[in-house]
């Protein structure tokens, strides 16, 4: 009988399987593979299903450390294939390879990371075969409002990070770090779309950053966020899409790699919005619309230097556009 | 909206110190750009207790800042709050600055 697997998983050993089993519950029809040191008998298999296959799951234990090719083997087995990374968040693996091989979706799992929640990784593989794009209440809990504000000019950004601190309303610790933690990505999302966004006919910069700006007539950016009590999660959409899914691969595989102090720009603020996420979703259509939010959780335990997921796709459906409040 | 800016604060002693206060971000440049050509001292003192947000353009300016001060005198950093001592971490700062833990700064006035 053929088979009619859409998501395959490739595992180290029988160990690292089970490590993931109860995560991985939830995707439907998943074949698992465990390579035991016999890749070509693994791809093999892959290669049997590759009609129907559309994801193809790489634990961080084969890809990148013991199989570098590995990537790349498997897109020439199932060329049409998106794959994704999962990894231990006590092993995350080095971005640099997955960037040259251009993986596009990194899910970081573990005790610390949130990724316990047996529903994210499904829900994942279901946005990836669906082509959908992360919408912002995704994360949230039913019901929860989400604030959306379309921007007119710069002077904009400090009250809409205001706006945002005071849904933030609690006390304690974690409290203060979330507000403060919620303002830096607002300020990181919002000086992006203003300032980096917005190019040339050759690429070049149209604005200065730090210069006051009224938006263009055809500019459009809206910033959206919601917090259910537990979970904020952050959406900023400009209509530029100017930013490149391998550049900001590259930026955040740079400034991973390179914590040596550099004093240029070189992306920071796109590193500096996915270290500070739990979840970092990028989605890009070339000269139409960028799209980057992610959610991160009041009670997170994860290590500030340890690197996060991240999606980053290009698919065409559109915006929700939510109701602009201002 | 009051939006503090950074202002430094020059105390004499046999160190330098400034205190910076409020955002640091881009509009931050020149006051950040004309801080090392008023290092007078081997030993540079930041206070960064009333320092709010710092974005990445903020970090970008503070880097090249203290790597300006860095050939002439050593710095150190105080009032960091959790927050700056994440964002300092992960981004290179502490390579070129060290982070003074409270308690420890009461012998580093100098003579």
């Amino acid at each position: 009988m053929r088979e009619l697997q859409a998501v395959a998983a490739l595992y180290q050993d029988e160990n690292d399987r089970k490590s993931w089993e109860a995560t991985l519950d939830g995707v439907p029809g998943l074949l698992s593979i465990t390579v035991d040191h016999n890749l070509t008998v693994s791809l093999e298999r892959l290669r049997r299903i590759r009609r129907t296959l559309r994801i193809v799951i790489l634990s961080a234990r084969l890809y990148p450390g013991e199989h570098p090719d590995l990537a790349a083997r498997v897109r020439a087995v199932c060329p049409g294939s998106e794959l994704l990374v999962i990894s231990s968040d006590d092993a995350s693996p080095p971005l640099k390879p997955l960037f040259v091989d251009d993986i596009r979706h990194l899910a970081i799992g573990g005790p610390q990371s949130g990724l316990t929640d047996r529903a994210y990784l499904p829900a994942v593989v279901s946005m990836l075969l669906d082509h959908r794009t992360w919408e912002i209440g995704s994360c949230l809990k039913e019901g929860t409002p989400v604030h959306s504000f379309q921007l007119d000019s710069s002077e904009d950004k400090e009250p809409l990070i205001g706006a945002l601190e005071s849904v933030l309303t609690g006390e304690g610790e974690e409290f203060e770090m979330l507000r403060q933690k919620g303002a830096l990505l607002a300020d990181e999302l919002l000086e992006n779309a203003l300032y980096n966004a917005p190019r040339g006919r050759h690429g070049d910069r149209l604005f200065r950053k730090g210069e006051k700006r009224d938006l263009l007539p055809q500019e459009r950016i809206v910033f959206s966020f919601g917090f259910d009590g537990e979970t904020l999660a952050l959406k900023l959409a400009d209509n530029w899409g100017s930013l490149e899914p391998d550049v900001v691969l590259e930026y955040l595989a740079r400034n991973q790699d390179d914590a040596s102090g550099r004093d240029d720009d070189g992306g920071r603020g796109l590193f500096i919005i996915w270290r500070f996420l739990d979840q970092f979703h990028v989605n890009v259509r070339p000269g139409e619309q960028t799209v980057v939010g992610g959610h991160l959780q009041l009670w997170s335990k994860l290590d500030p230097a340890a690197p996060r997921g991240f999606h980053i796709s290009n698919y065409k459906k559109e915006m929700q556009h939510e109701q602009t409040l201002v | 909206m009051n939006r503090p800016s950074s202002s430094p604060t020059i105390v004499p002693a046999q160190h330098d110190y400034f205190a910076l206060e409020g955002t640091i971000d881009a509009q931050s440049e020149r006051l950040l750009k004309e801080l090392p050509a008023k290092v007078r001292y081997p030993l540079v003192r930041f206070d960064f207790a009333k320092a709010g947000r710092i974005n990445s353009m903020g970090i970008a300016l503070l880097l090249r800042c203290f790597k300006d001060i860095g050939c002439k005198a050593e710095i150190r950093l105080e009032g960091l709050t959790p927050m700056h001592t994440m964002l300092f971490k992960m981004t290179g700062v502490f390579l070129l600055a060290t982070p003074v833990v409270k308690g420890t700064d009461a012998r580093e006035g100098g003579a």
